[in-house]
């Protein structure tokens, strides 16, 4: 297992084994190593050396253990498509894998079924086009997200009509708007875009965080608290301006 | 058409069973026919408070199990004509409740012609809550002054709003916040959250406030709820409440210090 940042501040977390009592000793003994440096840092668990053996992980019991270690557990990536549900239902939003490195298949049965393999790849153009479209479609929610509750927008902007409450949780691809007070976790950008903003009408945020770059906004941060804001991106920075 | 309402908190010993007791005798009392069920499976509050316990033959797990009929089980107050008690059991564990039995246990009760049925709610977010929740129309979300409570209510409103039958079927549970045990001079004092913050935090409709006081204790002592004390500080408040809940614009009392003085208060 490895436990390394990622983006200069998002810490991944490669799992090697899908033994509960495991992770958590050795997630214990790396915190351990520098405690202030990991306290309540976000972290995404990484579990492409595993997906084969997703099914015996307890990810509802991972992410209790990570909570209890007082980290912040973001999501799950390297993943298999038709493992998604499954993540999902255990309360952990999906990642889009990290940037990937070359993926060219062993060419051994091209010469066999040429037909098959033009297939694939159409598909998979087909797909790129798919979510290229999705990224564009936001998500109005209308209800407050309450304490213990989770919103993931995994392909486009999420809209709030009112408020977040504290212990509560907001993520998308795209940009944040809360036109009402943010009180609790927000992050944009979820799977790397750094043009995503947050805006809220009352900026009261336990965490804010855009493509992987936060902050956690104790008492006195900003003297924006409480006021119109809006939070963006400049370079590895968060810049937090007055909503005029 | 019946109403379920839900008294619900989180915390614990925030004041579920104290409202639910001062509710349903209060709706009782203007002529509405109400049940009020107790869903604290093991721990058994409600029928103390409402001062029937030496009334209780069957429980609601006995109805559920079969091993005996709602009507046996539910208890007839004898102040207040239209009010019923369904008491928990004292023996069962909370996996006792099931859906589908809860669930009949509340058709027969809306069949019955009841207008109101009051579900008070254990703590927790555990599966006695969850069952208490389930079926409601409304909820009336108890608070005390503080933070955790506050944090509390938050979350059962969170799961309200998503979990309830109500909520599963696209629609949404109509919330009220109750704030109880409250105490003007410790929130002038800066202990106690105020009434203003708490609203800004939940941000759903006030229902009432009831003050601390010491008849509420006395009350479930002598097993009378609270409301029939019209003397009371407290009764008086859940009074104001049950207007409130039935539609009429009543103001809120005894969220303020009181004044010091005969004087000052006729001409202060
Ligand atoms: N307004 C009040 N003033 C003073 N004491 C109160 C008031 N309301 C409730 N109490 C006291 O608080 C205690 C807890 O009340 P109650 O049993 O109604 O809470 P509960 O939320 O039902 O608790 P549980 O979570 O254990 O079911 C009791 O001792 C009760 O007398
Ligand atoms: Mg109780």
């Amino acid at each position: 297992m490895e436990l390394k940042g990622e983006m200069s501040m998002l810490n991944v977390l490669h799992l090697q084994s899908t033994d509960l009592k495991e992770i958590s000793q050795q997630i214990e003994a790396k915190r351990d190593e520098v405690p202030a440096f990991f306290l309540n840092s976000p972290v995404v668990v990484d579990c492409s050396s595993i997906t084969d053996d997703l099914k015996k992980l307890d990810l509802k019991g991972l992410k209790a253990c990570l909570t209890d270690l007082m980290f912040v557990p973001v999501g799950v990536r390297g993943i298999e498509p038709e493992q998604q549900a499954m993540v999902t239902k255990s309360g952990w939003p999906v990642l889009r894998a990290g940037p990937k490195k070359s993926t060219s298949k062993p060419s051994g049965k091209e010469s066999s079924k040429p037909d098959e393999s033009a297939k694939t790849d159409g598909d998979s153009e087909i797909q790129a086009q798919v979510s290229e479209e999705k990224a564009t479609i936001s998500r109005i929610i209308e209800k407050p997200v309450r304490s213990g509750q989770q919103v993931f927008v995994d392909e486009g902007d999420a809209v709030l009509l009112t408020h977040t409450s504290a212990g509560s949780e907001v993520m998308a691809s795209g940009s944040v708007h809360v036109y009402g007070a943010l009180r609790g976790r927000v992050l944009a950008g979820v799977h790397g875009d750094t043009n995503a903003r947050i805006f809220c009408r009352s900026l009261d945020a336990e965490l804010i965080a855009i493509a992987g770059r936060y902050q956690l906004l104790d008492e006195g941060d900003t003297d924006l608290r409480g006021k119109p804001a809006v939070i963006r991106l400049d370079g590895e920075k968060l810049i937090i301006e007055a909503l005029e | 058409m019946s109403k379920v309402i839900v008294v619900t908190s989180g915390k614990g010993g925030v004041g579920k069973t104290t409202s639910s007791a001062a509710i349903a005798t209060g709706l009782a009392s203007k002529g509405l026919k109400t049940a009020v069920i107790d869903f604290d499976v093991g721990l058994r509050n409600l029928d103390l408070i409402m001062g029937v316990e030496r009334r209780v033959v069957y429980d609601f797990v006995n109805v559920i199990n079969g091993e005996a009929t709602l009507k046996q089980a539910m208890i007839k107050d004898k102040r207040v004509d239209n009010l019923f008690i369904l008491p928990a059991s004292q023996t069962r564990d909370k996996d006792a409740l099931t859906e589908d039995g809860v669930e009949s246990v509340i058709n027969e009760l809306k069949a019955d012609g009841f207008d109101y049925i009051v579900c008070d709610s254990p703590a927790g977010i555990e599966k006695g809550a969850f069952m208490a929740l389930y079926f409601a129309d409304e909820a009336i979300v108890v608070t005390n002054p503080e933070v955790s409570s506050v944090r509390d209510s938050d979350r059962i409103l969170g799961i309200l709003q998503s979990r309830s039958k109500v909520a599963e079927e696209g629609g949404s549970v109509k919330e009220h916040l109750l704030v109880t045990r409250y105490s003007p001079e410790r929130v002038e004092g800066g202990d106690m959250l105020s009434v203003e913050d708490i609203v800004e935090i939940l941000s759903i409709p006030l229902l009432g406030v009831i003050p601390e006081s010491g008849s509420v204790l006395q009350a479930s002592n002598s097993g009378s709820p609270v409301i029939l004390d019209e003397a009371s500080t407290a009764g008086m408040a859940y009074s104001d409440a049950i207007d409130r809940f039935l539609g009429e614009d009543v103001p809120h009392r005894f969220m303020n210090v009181e004044k010091k003085g005969f004087f000052k208060k006729l001409f202060g």
